[in-house]
Formats: structure tokens, sequence, C-alpha cells
């Protein structure tokens, strides 16, 4: 089974996976004393943008659970995770074209380690979660359940779907010159067919089941599950893992299949 | 001796017009393909092996598929046809700097390089001091600013010095295997015959007969994509230079 084996070879070099990560991770944080304060604050301007938008010019503060600010500190931060990832892996085998012509790796090493330094990043940002968590929680606005064990579920889910979306948008991108425009374009419009901004159970039916084909939909599900008094809808979870997983296996054939030739174009 | 680098009926297959990039808008406007589909063999039906300590020099004219044979057995390039098997780890002197971040200090650049090609820290703080003492005074008085502010001629010589401390049996060499100003160049030169006494595989590609003669006994012509000759470096020599007289004329 190929994609056993490429796992395997990629675990084995987990030195050099990690010496890549330290590497994005000092570079990024080099650049400006800034670095962390950057990764953070997007997200939450983006919460107060909507916020303001939502509670106070359209009065629907309804549209997700509450509190509301707390719902969308959740969605955003994780969705920047999801953004930021695709845009960079999708771009991971141009942009290290150099090391890629110089050093034998398994080529699955460069997404695999934007999605770990990006998850890095992730994982950086949620003591701020904590904190909001804290603030609202101290006003009994925090309805903390079980769920909280989903958590890490969908940390775990929403990290494999990067690894398969990843393997299969890097060789495709680095073969077509233009995609990384209809990335970027497909992400915008993804991110309001996401429940980000709002709860799943908004959408009139039947689209919203439409929309649990969108794995981002069941992590999202997962991730605010233990936070607030709506019980999970496990629909979109359970179909969610099951796209995750058929990505994996296409990421995982593409990528194999495009790698002789991504090798000769870049 | 066993073969430590064996190459069994190697081909491989490259596009005519230089880059195949492909657009979406011209697959969806014009509804064809945006690129030429016709293709040439670069190497074809290349058969050979080398043994454990062989010092091999590759000779050939541009364009005759020489950096490709070494990209593929340094397992950089996939071949469409045939297998390369390389039984031992591989220090590639090809593209030296590539792997360095011009953000980061060449302290952290070493360890990154290192580290990329399989060292584990602490086989590089082992060897750091020697690494930087082969790069040379200006390099050592440098290593904490950022490698972006490095001349190129100092970049060159800390890949150089990184790739060849590098604890690997086999050594491939795509025309760098002397760097830097003169005095340096002579440095490499000694380094790398100290590593051949020290029973390291060579395989070198270079257009300096100078360096061919006195590093590679044997010899591996290659003319348009196929392997031409295989024997002593100094008759694979002459017949190179026999068929460059015939074709200058």
């Amino acid at each position: 089974m190929t994609l056993i084996d490429r796992t395997r070879a990629v675990i084995d070099k987990r030195q050099v996976l990690w010496t890549l990560v330290v590497r994005d991770l000092r570079v990024r944080y080099s650049r400006s004393i800034l670095g962390y304060v950057w990764t953070v604050l997007d997200p939450l301007l983006m919460s107060s943008i909507y916020f303001v938008v939502f509670v106070f010019i359209f009065k629907s503060g309804k549209v997700g659970q509450q509190p509301y600010f707390l719902f969308l500190v959740i969605g955003l931060l994780s969705w920047q995770w999801f953004s930021g990832s695709l845009t960079d892996t999708s771009r991971a085998l141009l942009a290290d074209a150099k090391l890629i012509r110089s050093t034998n790796l398994p080529r699955e090493i460069w997404v695999v380690r934007v999605v770990i330094a990006k998850g890095v990043e992730y994982v950086l940002s949620l003591p701020v979660l904590a904190a909001f968590t804290l603030f609202y929680a101290l006003q009994g606005k925090v309805h903390f359940n079980l769920g909280l064990l989903l958590f890490p579920v969908g940390l775990v889910m929403e990290f494999v779907l990067l690894i398969g979306l990843g393997l299969l948008l890097a060789p495709i991108t680095a073969l077509v010159t233009d995609m990384a425009r209809v990335i970027k374009i497909v992400l915008r419009m993804l991110f309001y067919l996401t429940p980000v901004l709002y709860a799943g159970n908004r959408i009139p039916a039947p689209y919203d089941k439409a929309v649990w084909l969108n794995p981002m939909t069941g992590v999202l599900e997962m991730l605010r599950a233990g936070f607030f008094d709506q019980p999970v809808v496990r629909g979109p979870v359970i179909l969610g893992a099951v796209v995750t997983v058929a990505l994996l296996f296409v990421g995982a054939f593409t990528f194999s299949r495009l790698e002789r030739s991504v090798l000769k174009e870049i | 001796m066993s073969a430590v680098i064996s190459v069994d009926d190697l081909g491989i297959e490259f596009f005519r017009s230089r880059r195949r990039r492909m657009s979406m808008r011209e697959m969806l406007f014009h509804r064809k393909r945006t690129h030429s589909t016709e293709t040439f063999w670069a190497l074809r039906n290349i058969s050979f092996t080398v043994k454990e300590g062989e010092a091999v020099g590759l000779v050939g004219g541009n364009g005759g598929g020489k950096s490709t044979l070494l990209k593929m057995i340094a397992g950089v390039l996939l071949p469409d046809e045939g297998a390369v098997s390389v039984a031992q780890g591989v220090a590639p002197l090809i593209e030296l700097t590539g792997g360095f971040v011009g953000e980061l200090s060449a302290r952290d650049n070493v360890y990154l390089q290192a580290g990329l090609h399989g060292m584990g820290k602490d086989e590089i703080d082992e060897r750091f001091e020697s690494i930087v003492d082969f790069a040379g005074p200006q390099v050592r008085a440098a290593l904490d600013t950022p490698f972006r502010h490095f001349s190129s001629g100092m970049q060159v010589r800390l890949g150089f010095s990184v790739i060849t401390a590098l604890d690997e049996p086999i050594i491939l060499v795509d025309e760098v295997l002397a760097v830097g100003d003169k005095a340096f160049r002579e440095k490499c030169y000694k380094r790398m015959e100290s590593l051949l006494e020290g029973g390291r595989t060579l395989f070198l590609v270079s257009h300096s007969e100078a360096e061919l003669l006195r590093f590679s006994t044997r010899g591996l012509y290659l003319r348009s994509g196929e392997l031409a000759m295989d024997g002593a470096m100094a008759d694979v020599l002459a017949q190179y230079n026999a068929d460059a007289a015939e074709t200058g004329k």
C-alpha cells in the first residue's frame, strides 16, 4: 500500500521535518517582533468586525450560538489555519523548488511541513481562545459539556484534511500556472459556504445537508461542541470524516502520479 | 567490491518546449492544451554499475544528459523507464546554496542545511567548528549576520563546506568540484582528494579535463542521451575530444 509506505518514509525523516518546521517559524518570527501578534491579531480583528456588523448593524447576533463573539473566534482561528495552510501548501513545491532540486527527501514532506508549521501557529493562538473562554465563563455564559472531548478530534480531522488537500493541490499548482488564483477565489467562496460566521442549523433545508459535504463543517461542529448548549449534529461530523479520508487517498494518489512531471518542471 | 550505484536501462523523457506549464484560463477558453506535446528522450537505454570506491567522471557535450543522469542518481529526478538503485547515502554537490535561507544567520543555515541532508544535531555540533574553519575566516567573522549579506563567493564556500562535511560514502559533483577564489579552489581539491583516499565513491560531472583526469579513473561518455563509451578516463576523454574535433570542423 503506497499510502502507508509514503507515510513511513515521511516519518523516517521526522527530524528533517522538524528542522523545516522550525525554520518556517523562525523565518516568520525573525522578520518582526510582532510575528506572534500578527497571527493572533488577524482573526481577532476579523472577529470584532463580524461581531460589529452582525450584532450592531444587522441586529442578528442570533445567526450563531451564544456568546457569539466566542463562536466567531473559534471559527475564525481554525479557518485561518485552513486557508493559510491551503494557500501555502498549494505553492509548496514551487516556493522550495531549489531545495527540492538539491535534496532527496520524500517530496510529501514539503506539503506536510507547511500544514504542521501552520498548525503550530494555530496551537500557539489557543491561549487567546482560552482567555476569551475564561472571560465569558466568568460571566456564566459558556455551557461547558463533554463535547470538549471532541475538540482534539476536530483538530486531527482538520490536520488530515489539510494534508489531503495539500497533496492534491501542490502538484497541480506546480503544473498549472494560474491555479493559485483559482484557489484564492475558491477559498473566499468556501469561507461563506462554511459555517464560520453562522451556525450550520441556520441554513434552510435541504441545503443544510449539502454543507455537510464540506469537511470543515464537521471540524467546526466538533471544535465548538464543548462550549455551547447545542447538541452536536452528527451528520456533518460523520460525512466530513468520510470525505476527509477520501480526500487523503485522492491527494496521495494524485501526488504520486504527478511527482515525476513536477520534478521535471521545477 | 559490491556495486553501490546500479543504473538499469534508464530513460527519461522531456517536453520539447522547455516549460510545459499549463494555464487554467487557456484550457477553459481555448479548449486546448497550452503546451506542445512533443517530447524527446534526454536519456535512454543507459545501464552501468559503479563499485564502491570507484571514481567515475562523466563527459559529454551540452544537452548530453550529464546533469540529468546525476540528478536521477541523487534521487531528485525520477526516471520514466528503468531504475536507479543507490545502496548508500549520497552527498550531492548540486545547487550548493539552494537550501540556504537569506533571512537566517549563517550559523542557523549550517544547522538547517546539514539537517536537511540527514545530519543529527549532535553531529553538527561536533563538526560545526571544522565546517566554519574550512569556509574561511571571512565566513567565521560573519557567522551571525543574515546569509543574504554574504558575497556569492562566501555563500558557495559555506555550501561546499557543509556538503563535504556530510559523512556519506557517495559524493556526486555537478561542476562544483571547486568554488571560490584560487586559494579556496586548491583547498577544495585537497578536501576532495582526502575524501577519495578515505574510500568514498565519486561521481563527477565536469567540463574540465584537468579535474577529470585528476580525480577520476573511469570515464563515462554520454552522447545525445546514449552511453557512447565506458572505459578508462584518459581513453574516454580522447574519444570525446576526437568527436568534438569532428563536429567542430
